[in-house]
């Protein structure tokens, strides 16, 4: 009985060299041609689709060409007087998009723009008693939202104003058999959890508490014989899970472990010659979530013509370092 | 037909009035969805009612989706009243489109909270949005805050009430609460149904047992007992397996607290060591506790039963996955549930070891020799259990081998109970499984993946101190 192996075939045809200047023009393009419906579908997470077309700018070093003072407006029109921000105008605020908009305002170096003070109350308060943080005031808790708020604090340089060794303790009670993370206590360990736990722990310092090999184990065996990086075992490889696994690996230190030139191969092959940017996977349509996470995987495996990104938030190095900000990683 | 902007209003007027008209008309539609339809037709409601089925024509949603939206966003900022009618059919038709709209969810939660919406019908609204997308975080996000809510409400209500009513009331929440449970887990069933390796579909269902139902063995076990024919029949589905380790780890660690449910446990016709999958989910009644034994003894006792109900549920999980790998070769999901479950197993064991060690008596004349507590680790057992991989049943055949070696008092404490149990996981047995693997299998993926559990067994739990 053949077993249908879930991989894809990368073609011979498929894109192997990268195309930078047809990425950024179509980040660049990306917003002014939409329709009512598509925009309106993906409002939901405007922040955060900004925050991806802005990085990938900056890491291909395109970041002039935006409309820096427009994107600077809407984020104060985002923030609210509970000082969190949202998604969009007219939307309630989140963790999440807080994270995005002040990502988005130190790649501009204007952190200023909003009210600092009111963001770090906003998520000083949704820490709760066991350590763990809330998305937002409905109390929805995740680990995801655990690394917001740590990346939202670190990068303000805010970090001392939570409880963080509660914090610690919360994202360490989600640590599984395999050495992997879920989003709550007794999940499934899944790459995207993994990445925000460890860049969790290598913002506070508690990168020890990984089982690095045991872990770098389990990442590794993500990495399929297409060269691409699934999430979970029996799932599609995608570009996304590409970067939250290699960069998870770099966090702890194990980044040498899996295939690089058949990842690079398969990330490139994920590009679209015609329009640009990068898909989940060969063949199917482009966004800039994926053209972010190919290019800041693609930088990440060493590629030159991209700016180093850090693995723990996703930005270029040089913007953290500007900003004073620096993250220790396991060797 | 609509182009002008007031021929859109009026037509999206129409069109949200009609599914709101629907649900009226039918309170039990179970599913929503998109017609593919480019064109309208003329003088027709986009709005289909087939049976429990309720469709959009796919023309009208490009119309319909950004109207409710910008609706909804200029009432938000204050710049248009919506009153609260208006507020629950427009969230409805936004939520049924785009379930991801967070605010949306938002205003439902308002509406909650100031009462004049009631939770089950935004259970109801959230279970239709997951027929057409199973996966949608805002939407189980929000089913949480419900549940949440309906629990705290319950418990409000409970305390207020006098004695003897509370009595009553108490019987009363809980069948409420049972039902709640049955209908989160149909919920989590057809999602995960819908769309394979669901994760927020499972990572619900295992909140809502961390919620509603912590410490009820009975529940844990009838979610084992169920879900062994779907994980039979869904084999790739890793969250699926993932969901049976969690069900095992607070099955054993309950059951090596308390005894209170083991006999029907024990008894079940289920627990005969049957490896043909069966969804057959049976009434354990657990009320009564097992005897009276009093003092130390008794406690040890009932520790030393738990631990024996624990250990068969991972001999039986064990024989299930053998079964599933040998019959689905080359299925990474069925080896990483391989390692999970023995790596629990072993985990256990050495506790159970420790306590019995402390306990004196049993480990007395053997302390450091960890196999012998437990009939396992045996060569001849691994022989038997090798030949199950041939498809003969070990299940049946009294474990001779396990007898010889069986030490005092467990094995003593097991025949007072008329039990033999064959035997369970070990280091060696696992590696025989392996090499009967490997000596049958042509598959490159299986074999690929026998060697990674070999290594893995070899590292991992070889080299635990």
């Amino acid at each position: 009985m053949a077993t249908q192996v879930k991989d894809v075939i990368i073609k011979p045809d498929a894109p192997s060299a990268l195309l930078l200047e047809k990425h950024a023009d179509y980040i660049a393009a990306y917003g002014s041609k939409k329709d009512d419906y598509e925009y309106t579908l993906s409002e939901y997470l405007r922040m955060s689709g900004i925050y991806w077309g802005l990085t990938v700018m900056d890491l291909m070093g395109q970041l002039p060409r935006m409309n820096r003072q427009e994107i600077i407006d809407f984020i104060r029109a985002c923030q609210h007087e509970c000082g969190g921000i949202s998604a969009s105008i007219g939307h309630d605020p989140h963790l999440l998009y807080t994270l995005s908009a002040v990502q988005i305002l130190c790649l501009y170096d204007s952190v200023d723009a909003i009210d600092v003070d009111k963001v770090v109350e906003y998520v000083k308060g949704l820490q709760q008693e066991n350590g763990s943080f809330a998305g937002d005031k409905w109390g929805e808790i995740d680990t995801r939202f655990s690394f917001c708020a740590v990346a939202t604090l670190a990068l303000l340089g805010k970090m001392d104003r939570i409880n963080i060794d509660k914090a610690v303790e919360f994202v360490s009670s989600c640590m599984n058999f395999d050495g992997g993370f879920g989003c709550r206590p007794g999940s499934e360990s899944h790459a995207g959890q993994i990445y925000c736990c460890t860049g969790f722990l290598a913002l506070t310092g508690q990168l020890h508490l990984v089982n690095a090999d045991l872990l770098g184990w389990w990442l590794c065996e993500r990495q399929l014989l297409s060269g691409g990086l699934n999430g979970r075992p029996e799932k599609l490889p995608d570009v996304c899970y590409s970067w939250w696994v290699l960069a998870s690996l770099k966090i702890i230190g194990r980044i040498h472990w899996i295939d690089k030139a058949k990842l690079r191969a398969f990330i490139l092959a994920c590009q679209d010659e015609e329009t640009g940017g990068f898909a989940d996977r060969p063949g199917d349509m482009v966004d800039p979530f994926h053209t972010l996470f190919g290019v800041a995987g693609l930088s990440l495996l060493g590629d030159e013509r991209i700016k180093p990104v850090n693995p723990v938030l996703c930005m270029p190095e040089d913007v953290l370092q500007r900003i004073g900000l620096q993250v220790d990683l396991l060797s | 037909m609509a182009e002008t902007e007031e021929e859109v209003d009026v037509l999206v007027q129409r069109v949200v009035k009609d599914i709101t008209n629907a649900f009226k008309r039918n309170p039990n539609i179970d599913e929503c969805g998109v017609i593919p339809c480019p064109e309208a037709r003329y003088n027709r409601s986009p709005i289909v009612l087939v049976e429990n089925k309720l469709g959009v024509e796919s023309w009208c949603v490009k119309f319909l989706l950004p109207y409710v939206h910008n609706k909804l966003l200029l009432y938000r900022q204050r710049k248009h009243w919506l009153d609260r009618e208006a507020l629950m059919d427009i969230t409805c038709t936004l939520l049924l489109l785009n379930p991801d709209f967070t605010t949306a969810w938002n205003v439902r939660k308002e509406l909650l909270q100031s009462g004049v919406l009631h939770p089950e019908k935004d259970l109801y609204l959230g279970k239709l949005a997951l027929s057409k997308f199973p996966k949608s975080p805002e939407t189980w996000i929000h089913r949480r805050m419900l549940d949440k809510s309906t629990k705290q409400q319950q418990q409000q209500q409970h305390y207020g009430e006098t004695e003897q009513a509370g009595a009553e009331r108490s019987q009363q929440l809980s069948d409420q609460l049972a039902r709640t449970l049955h209908q989160e887990m149909k919920v989590c069933s057809d999602a995960a149904c819908r769309y394979p390796s669901n994760y927020n579909a499972w990572s619900h269902r295992i909140w809502v047992l961390q919620h509603m139902a912590k410490g009820n063995i009975k529940v844990f076990h009838d979610e084992l007992s169920s879900m062994r024919l779907w994980v039979s029949m869904h084999v790739s589905d890793h969250s699926g397996f993932h969901y049976r380790q969690f069900l095992l780890k607070e099955l054993s660690t309950e059951l090596s607290q308390t005894s209170a449910c083991i006999p029907t446990i024990m008894t079940s016709p289920q627990h005969q060591s049957s490896t043909v999958p069966s969804s057959c989910s049976h009434n354990h009644s657990h009320t009564q506790a097992n005897g009276e034994l009093p003092g130390a003894e008794a406690a040890e006792d009932e520790r030393q039963l738990g631990f024996h109900t624990v250990f068969q549920l991972f001999h039986e999980e064990m024989e299930l996955c053998s079964d599933l790998i040998q019959s689905f070769p080359g299925h990474e999901t069925l080896w990483s549930h391989r390692r999970h479950v023995f790596y629990l197993w072993h985990n256990l064991r050495k506790e159970h070891q420790q306590h019995c060690s402390i306990n004196g008596g049993i480990m007395s004349g053997h302390p450091k020799d960890s196999d012998l507590c437990l009939p396992d680790g045996d060569a001849q057992s691994c022989a038997v259990r090798g030949e199950s991989v041939n498809g003969q049943r070990q299940a049946s055949e009294p474990m001779e081998v396990d007898g010889a070696s069986l030490p005092e008092p467990c094995d003593s404490k097991r025949l007072k109970r008329g039990v033999l149990l064959p035997g369970p996981p070990a280091l060696p047995s696992e590696h025989s499984f392996v090499s009967g693997v490997l000596d049958r299998c042509s598959n490159p993926e299986q074999r690929r993946f026998a060697l990674a559990y070999k290594k893995w067994l070899d590292t991992v739990i070889g080299q635990q101190p």
